[in-house]
């Protein structure tokens, strides 16, 4: 064995003797520290395994119907003809052509929708893999059924079990105004096409789909094969050749968009989660700072002894990346417990927010599993270098020592305090750097900067607090009080940093409290005003299909023959895309629209926006599609919209909490010119203001459209949608509110082992009070006084922190995140009944150090010797 | 003591001391502390050195240079063949494990090793055999009869034995020289005679070199060489 492979494992040995036998003499305290980095860890883990899982189900939907098409023929607002196929075979490049319609769909009597994807079963075959399930699992029917036996369909096994549904079964399916009943001819094998939206999907014959929806000759987009042999060339060969309003893309185009909402949303509840492991890192400070300041003559005698200061270093870093490995295989089952809520949870919210999503388990993402471990154990290890620099740093001459203290630096104070200073200055311009789309970057690492920076201040904070309280505690609560200012004092780095974990947990919760309630604040008031109506009808479904069915004629035609009784807002509402950006384009009456809703304008002359808008020269958009698309006021907005370019400048910017990438407002009569298409894709109606009895007015209308047309509609009355959107909102901060209540509980712990640690560090000190004449009662009253002053140093610093995290959070992460901001409210009454609970809170968790303290004789403290 | 425990003496420049105006002069904020100032030394190989001093007159500063766990402010020093004048951090590392064995008043046991392991420890800090080291150490606990206590903690320890196993740890390394400080300061008189018995008997019958720093005068008839030192400064 060579020298070096021998000086390892002597290390190796030295650390199971030295480091691990310690932390096992020390269980109760490990064991507090290990369940706040498992806490931590384990939230860590399972938010980015449940958002993983999410990002991969859609990922994987969309791959599955993508295929492995290289080009997608699409017309932007509208549909493809059909009968393009042709023209595109007979191009060199081309090897398959394959036209497609999709909507969702529901069996009559069911309120679950599902896909119905309508294909080419032939020309499909060469881009998308779908085959029947294996003749051995029983009798199996032939595919091309689909295209001789009319409303027929296969479906996926997650359909199947969902519904019950066998082959041979009948079902009525509803789509828009249309009902019609479907054989299901057989299960489609776990493959491809049949693992979209976990298995709930059907696939019939693209000609049954167009019957069935009325969109004869018509396909949602056309996917393209080229041969090996096409060019780069070939695609803008194939472009010029399609008629006017056609365009060609790529096929991930279509998913890109929801992909990336899906990772700001990861990466947001990424940053949360990281919250619980960063106050986690705090307590390994904790144990770690405690052990080599408690075992400071132990090191000396180590390196009295020929022991090098970098394998001290190593030693007290190793410390701290075993605490990591244990607490992150202590996290695994309390993952796998939170993981199942947090799945349910996060695609209900990336489905309500942002894209449809069906998550039909968890598949364990070995990336995410190491990047959980790795980050970890890194946090651990970085939490532990402090210390063992301080270790590294003791003179072999303490060894001759009588006793040893730990030793205090002003200098230290000083260049930390520098550090942090220096970090707060950066917190701002950091702020402002450009972050990849949709991914606020520089938002959250001027957060993590905010975060360090008030950590490695607050050991000087701490120094001034004491120095300043001194007296008037002193005349507040006697000599106890003033010894605890003093000690506060004086107590060194340690103390501070670990009030770092107070102040972090502070600075959370009162940023996620008042970014949560402006942001309520903001949507309940935009809710007010933008949704004003009285009833707001659509066709069935219209949310899920992304509105490209209008309302059928004979429901227009019923509304406008009320007029006389009610307003009517009608809008017509278009999916976009621009340079990538997935927009809502809604054409609607600008007077019409304002006599009941309002629009909070954030840029533009409202005065002039209004005779400009109605007249159709331009148009307004909202602060999600301004920020996400870098356009502003008096920059052109240009759409390709069917066969034509809408070019028209930007008047105003207006606040919108809708989330599918922002919307675009126009004329509507303009549109419906410039278009010709004067179809409905929903509207809002509004009794007149002057009516008797205006709730008898809105049962009459109601009556009368479900007589005509009910089944092809969804009628909301208005109050209830927006009561809707406020509890999807609520819904969607459930989450956020557990990330807290952790990221609390773990601060606790740390309250808890920070003033116990105060505590065990001091005994010899305490005990020569008491034998000087104090009191237990005197000791008791002083150590509850330090509690007090680490949780109001702490609540100080962490509400300030909390603010300026707040104002991050609203006018830099969301911003870049989700494109939008809110107005600024601070939620003071939350604030002021939270502070003085967890002062409360802070008090509870020194009694365990109370009782440390009084639990040993004071002779035995006192007595010198080996510990 | 067994013929195993202990290499041969080592050669006589491993267990010589020459210093020449030693001072160290310690800083504690804008205050000089003169701990030892101008102490010449001449210490030729196998003597019993006494070094006899009130508190604070530099016993323990003159012992800390010599053991390299300090370093003098100006003058020489050369211990055990090896010049401690301006060394760097690996050279005193590196001198500690091989030149010199010290032993501390307060003992020094580390408490989660037992006390076989607390005797390996300065050859495992070395690179030794973990075999090797641990057969050495288990025949320098027997010679000192503290053969069945090897699996023992530091605290199911008398004063005596911890004595005993710090000294089986100074000599684990077979360093030329053993230094002392105040050995017998926290032991009953019957052990602190023990004690100074084997650290007599490491000097006479195995030719090492001892430095005692010590206010006691059990070890004075076994001295060969008595330096007393008054306010830093060699008095006598």
């Amino acid at each position: 064995m060579t020298q070096s492979m021998q000086t390892i494992l002597n290390g190796l040995r030295l650390f199971r003797w030295f480091t691990l036998r310690h932390l096992r003499r020390r269980l109760l305290r490990t064991l507090a520290v290990l369940v706040g980095i498992a806490l931590g860890a384990a939230v860590f883990t399972s938010v980015r395994l449940a958002v993983q899982a999410t990002l991969t189900a859609y990922s994987n939907s969309m791959a599955h119907i993508t295929g492995t098409s290289d080009l997608s023929v699409v017309r932007p607002g509208g549909r493809v003809p059909d009968g393009l196929v042709v023209d595109l075979l007979r191009h060199p490049a081309v090897q398959s052509a394959s036209p497609l319609l999709s909507a969702y769909v529901r069996p009559a009597h069911q309120e679950t929708p599902f896909l119905l994807l309508g294909l080419d079963p032939v020309l499909d075959r060469n881009l998308r893999r779908w085959r029947l399930r294996d003749p051995q699992a029983g009798p199996s029917a032939d595919w091309s059924a689909l295209m001789t036996h009319p409303y027929t369909m296969v479906i996926g096994d997650g359909l199947a079990e969902h519904f019950g549904w066998q082959p041979g079964q009948a079902t009525p399916l509803i789509h828009g105004q249309r009902t019609a009943e479907f054989r299901v001819i057989d299960i489609l094998a776990a493959d491809g096409v049949a693992l979209v939206e976990g298995g709930r999907i059907a696939v019939c014959d693209i000609a049954t789909f167009q019957e069935f929806t009325g969109l004869h000759g018509q396909a949602d987009w056309i996917d393209l094969r080229l041969n090996g042999t096409a060019s780069p060339e070939s695609a803008t060969e194939i472009a010029a050749r399609l008629p006017p309003g056609i365009q060609l893309r790529s096929p991930t185009a279509r998913s890109e968009s929801g992909r990336g909402m899906i990772r700001a949303y990861q990466l947001s509840l990424t940053f949360l989660s990281f919250i619980s492991l960063f106050v986690g890192m705090f307590l390994v400070y904790s144990l770690v700072a405690l052990n080599a300041a408690a075992r400071r003559r132990e090191l000396a005698v180590m390196r009295a002894s020929g022991a090098s200061g970098n394998l001290l270093f190593a030693l007290f870093v190793g410390e701290g990346a075993v605490i990591g490995l244990v607490g992150w295989l202590l996290a695994l089952p309390i993952s796998g417990l939170l993981v199942k809520h947090l799945l349910a949870a996060v695609s209900g919210t990336v489905s309500m927010l942002f894209v449809q999503v069906q998550v039909d388990g968890l598949t364990l993402d070995t990336w995410e599993v190491l990047l959980s471990f790795g980050v970890t154990v890194a946090v651990a290890m970085l939490a532990a270098v402090q210390p063992a620099r301080e270790a590294m740093a003791v003179s072999p001459r303490e060894a001759m020592a009588i006793s040893t203290a730990a030793s205090f630096r002003p200098a230290l104070f000083r260049r930390l305090a520098i550090g942090g200073g220096f970090l707060l200055v950066l917190v701002y311009p950091v702020s402002q750097l450009p972050s990849p789309p949709s991914l606020s970057l520089s938002g959250y690492l001027a957060a993590l900067l905010l975060f360090v920076g008030v950590a490695l201040l607050a050991p000087l904070l701490l120094r001034h607090f004491g120095r300043l309280l001194k007296r008037r505690l002193q005349r507040l609560g006697g000599q106890p009080a003033a010894l605890a200012a003093d000690y506060l004092r004086s107590s060194g780095v340690q103390t501070a940093i670990s009030i770092g974990a107070l102040i972090t947990a502070v600075a959370l919760f009162t940023a996620l409290v008042i970014m949560v309630h402006s942001f309520r604040t903001t949507t309940i008031l935009w809710v007010e005003q933008s949704i004003a109506g009285d009833l707001y009808v659509r066709p069935k479904l219209a949310e899920l299909n992304r509105f490209r069915d209008p309302l059928p004629p004979q429901v227009v035609a019923k509304l406008i023959s009320v007029t006389d009784l009610v307003d009517l807002v009608p809008m017509r509402r278009l999916e976009l895309d621009l340079k990538g950006h997935t927009h809502l384009f809604e054409a609607m009456d600008y007077a019409d629209y304002t006599v009941r809703n309002r629009f909070i304008w954030l840029d533009g002359d409202p005065s002039r926006i209004a005779k400009a808008f109605q007249r159709g020269q331009g148009v307004v958009v909202s602060e999600v599609f301004a920020n996400r698309t870098g356009l502003g006021v008096g920059d052109p907005y240009r759409i390709q919209i069917g066969d034509q370019q809408l070019d028209e400048p930007i008047l105003g910017i207006f606040r919108d909490y809708r989330t599918r990438g922002g919307a675009v407002y126009y004329a509507l009569t303009r549109y419906q010119e410039r278009f010709d298409d004067v179809s409905w894709s929903g509207v809002q109606i509004n009794v007149a203001a002057d009516a008797e009895n205006p709730a008898a007015v809105m049962d009459r209308i109601r009556t009368d459209l479900i007589t005509c047309c009910g089944a092809a509609l969804e009628m909301i009355d208005g109050r209830n949608l927006r009561r809707a959107i406020v509890q999807i909102f609520d819904e969607t901060f459930a989450i956020t509110t557990v990330l807290l209540l952790i990221a609390l509980m773990v601060a606790a712990i740390g309250i808890a082992t920070t003033l116990a640690v105060l505590v065990l560090q001091r005994r010899r000190q305490l005990n020569t009070l008491l034998a000087m004449g104090g009191s237990a009662r005197q000791l008791r009253s002083m150590i509850f006084w330090e509690a007090g002053l680490i949780a109001l140093v702490g609540q100080m610093a962490g509400l300030a922190s909390g603010g300026v995290l707040s104002l991050l959070l609203i006018f830099v992460v969301n911003r870049q995140s989700f494109g939008w901001t809110f107005l600024y409210r601070v939620d003071w009454t939350t604030l002021l009944l939270a502070m003085p609970l967890i002062f409360a809170a802070a008090l509870l968790a020194a009694l365990p150090a109370v009782k440390l303290a009084l639990d040993s004789a004071p002779a035995a403290l006192l007595r010198g010797g080996t510990p | 003591m067994q013929t195993t425990t202990t290499s041969a003496a080592p050669p006589d420049s491993e267990r010589s001391i020459q210093a020449r105006d030693l001072t160290r002069i310690y800083r504690v904020g804008s205050v000089s502390v003169t701990g030892i100032e101008g102490v010449n030394l001449s210490v030729p190989a196998g003597q019993m050195v006494v070094l006899k001093g009130e508190s604070g007159s530099g016993k323990s500063t003159l012992l800390s240079l010599l053991a390299g766990l300090d370093r003098l402010t100006h003058g020489a020093l050369t211990v055990a063949g090896r010049d401690l004048s301006a060394p760097s951090d690996t050279e005193l590392t590196t001198f500690r494990r091989h030149a010199v064995g010290m032993v501390f008043q307060a003992f020094n046991l580390l408490p989660t090793l037992t006390v076989l392991e607390n005797a390996c420890l300065p050859a495992l800090l070395a690179g030794a055999n973990p075999d090797t080291a641990h057969t050495k150490a288990s025949d320098l606990l027997s010679w000192l009869g503290l053969n069945d206590r090897l699996d023992h903690r530091p605290s199911q320890l008398s004063g005596g034995e911890m004595q005993r196993t710090a000294i089986a740890r100074a000599l684990i390394n077979d360093p030329g020289i053993i230094l002392a400080d105040e050995p017998t300061g926290n032991l009953d008189s019957h052990n602190a005679r023990k004690v100074i018995a084997l650290l007599a008997d490491l000097n006479r019958e195995f030719d090492r070199t001892v430095v005692v720093a010590t206010h006691s005068d059990l070890v004075d008839p076994f001295a060969t060489m008595v330096l007393a030192l008054q306010d830093g400064r060699v008095a006598s």
